[in-house]
């Protein structure tokens, strides 16, 4: 675990301590479960985010492709009865196609991550929408499918199975980031391409990977919420998901410069922005208030994290020359 | 023996001759500093040897074998290694994830292959011994003086065997106490038998490292001399063209 990890599991257990005096129902295992079940879902994602954010590039599009093929997935299964895993095979291939584009976009034709993925953001929405005809996509009425229901909103001793999924992700990103010549190049390529470019590493691989990554994690959540919710609302479906992935990332240590970030750090990130908004229901704050908290909370945060690091910097140099002048 | 030789390189952009029938021989362990104004053909020189362009005519032989590059990697095959003056190096890692950048070694664990860290660092710090730099493997490189990110870079060169190692203006940005840490990593390769190209506009650090002296103008070489027959001011008037050649 790096510094900013610690720094962040500390900041929760904080914030976790707080809401239990103030309402002991926090620590229910109802209200740990529901929570555990949030965070399953949006950590997903985020890893994914997180991993584009460290070649220094960007996703805007993930709430979107979750709308999308939430959408597709749905009547796939429900509407047409396509074999439920045949319908997640698909939906993979379609998020590895998404992160294709994005990834060949932004690489071979040069355009910028933002712009890119911000186009996707409204293409996917407007196909949703348009697909649908703005009617909502749901299961057909009494449909059960035991297998794909445990797997995804099942739960075993209390665990929802969406945070057992999370894990299983996180621990596999966590190798690949950290343990592998794939993850040496990502951090490579987001701090300095041309570095990496001279070292004879793939450059483009390893940012349209990243891509593909984030997509195929998008589209994997996007099954999840589609079996959370049931049913999927094409206008606010996902809406503004992209940001809590960024939010998570950007909590968990990733510099959106690129080059920086760890697996656990983004986990962390997605424990807390749910922390906080099981907070606000918790507390009896007016839930309209949500993004208001998130956002405060975030931004001291990031400030809090950038004071301690000028601190410590600080301090390392005034140990640094008191040795100079000692010697 | 010689390690690089180059027999009448020619190199034309259209119309522009940036060199001109430009022949040099390089023996293991030399230090070669090559000097020449600005748009001299210095750094086309280098893109030449490091294969990033080939040249209009003209033939390069390595260890005395005629070679083509077509590809910078043919000539990093080929023992060839560039030192590039912002050094292109990743200031979020570790000077050992730096030295083996492009080239991790991994071990297997079951079926899936993992960095081998602990190879990584031990071997880099052979290499920075070997160097006789206080570079420590596990130190963040933005955490680095100049001299040490030098350090880094040719602990590159090291690990692929290079047998030439071009160099491009090393001390232009450090400071003077940096400047004797990185003259001083030169000499080291040098005595381990690795030729050094240095271009430099640092008459004092040239002379001080240098065994021979080359001097390009306007696509020329003008001069290639002992640096113990030269003195920097024949250089300086070389360069200029005060002195027409030597």
């Amino acid at each position: 675990m790096q510094k900013k990890d610690i720094g962040l599991a500390v900041l929760i257990i904080v914030v976790g301590i707080i809401v239990y005096m103030r309402n002991p129902l926090f620590l229910s295992p109802i209200n740990l479960g529901n929570t555990a079940n949030l965070i399953g879902l949006f950590g997903l994602f985020a890893i994914g985010q997180g991993f584009v954010i460290m070649t220094g590039g960007i996703d805007l599009s993930v709430g979107s492709v979750i709308a999308l093929l939430g959408v597709l997935f749905v009547d796939m299964v429900g509407k047409f009865g396509v074999p439920w895993p045949l319908a997640v095979a698909l939906m993979i291939v379609l998020g590895v196609a998404i992160g294709l584009a994005h990834g060949v976009l932004i690489t071979r034709f040069k355009l910028q991550p933002f712009v890119v993925t911000l186009c996707g953001l409204l293409i996917y929405r407007g196909i949703a929408r348009g697909y649908t005809a703005e009617s909502t996509a749901g299961f057909p009425f009494g449909s059960n499918y035991p297998q794909l229901e445990w797997l995804t909103i099942g739960r075993s001793f209390g665990v929802p199975h969406s945070f057992v999924a999370m894990l299983i992700v996180a621990a596999i990103m966590w190798v690949v980031l950290h343990h592998t010549v794939f993850g040496r190049h990502l951090c490579a390529v987001g701090k300095n391409e041309e570095a990496a470019r001279f070292s004879g590493i793939n450059t483009r691989f390893v940012t349209i990977a990243a891509y593909v990554i984030c997509a195929v994690l998008a589209s994997i959540a996007a099954i999840y919420f589609a079996m959370f919710t049931k049913s999927v609302q094409p206008s606010s479906h996902g809406n503004f998901y992209e940001l809590y992935a960024i939010a998570a990332a950007v909590l968990g240590g990733c510099s959106l410069r690129g080059g920086e970030g760890s697996v656990i750090g983004i986990v962390l990130g997605a424990v807390l922005l749910q922390e906080l908004q099981n907070l606000v229901n918790l507390l009896g704050i007016p839930s309209s208030l949500n993004f208001a908290v998130m956002g405060a909370v975030i931004l001291l945060g990031v400030l809090a994290d950038q004071q301690f690091a000028a601190y410590r910097n600080r301090k390392n140099t005034e140990r640094a020359l008191g040795l100079l002048q000692k010697s | 023996m010689n390690v690089l030789e180059l027999k009448n390189i020619s190199k034309s952009y259209g119309a522009i001759q940036a060199l001109r029938d430009v022949s040099l021989a390089i023996e293991p362990g030399e230090v070669v500093g090559l000097m020449g104004d600005n748009g001299a053909g210095k750094s086309t020189l280098v893109k030449v040897i490091a294969g990033n362009f080939a040249p209009s005519s003209g033939d390069i032989f390595i260890s005395d074998q005629r070679t083509v590059f077509h590809k910078p990697l043919d000539a990093q095959k080929a023992g060839v290694e560039v030192v590039y003056q912002d050094l292109a190096i990743c200031n979020n890692m570790t000077a050992a994830s730096n030295v083996f950048l492009g080239r991790e070694p991994t071990r297997k664990i079951g079926p899936i292959k993992i960095v081998d860290y602990a190879f990584m660092r031990k071997r880099s710090a052979e290499l920075f011994a070997r160097l006789k730099s206080e570079t420590r493997p596990r130190d963040l490189v933005h955490r680095m003086s100049g001299g040490q990110r030098q350090a880094v870079a040719i602990a590159r060169t090291l690990l692929s065997d290079a047998k030439i190692v071009l160099m491009d203006e090393p001390t232009a940005a450090i400071s003077v106490r940096q400047v004797a840490e990185v003259l001083n990593l030169i000499r080291q390769l040098s005595d381990h038998g690795i030729a050094v190209v240095l271009i430099s506009h640092r008459m004092p650090d040239v002379f001080e490292v240098a065994h021979k002296v080359v001097v390009l103008r306007r696509g020329e070489l003008v001069a290639d001399k002992k640096a113990s027959d030269s003195s920097p001011e024949e250089i300086t008037g070389l360069i200029t063209g005060a002195i027409e050649t030597a």
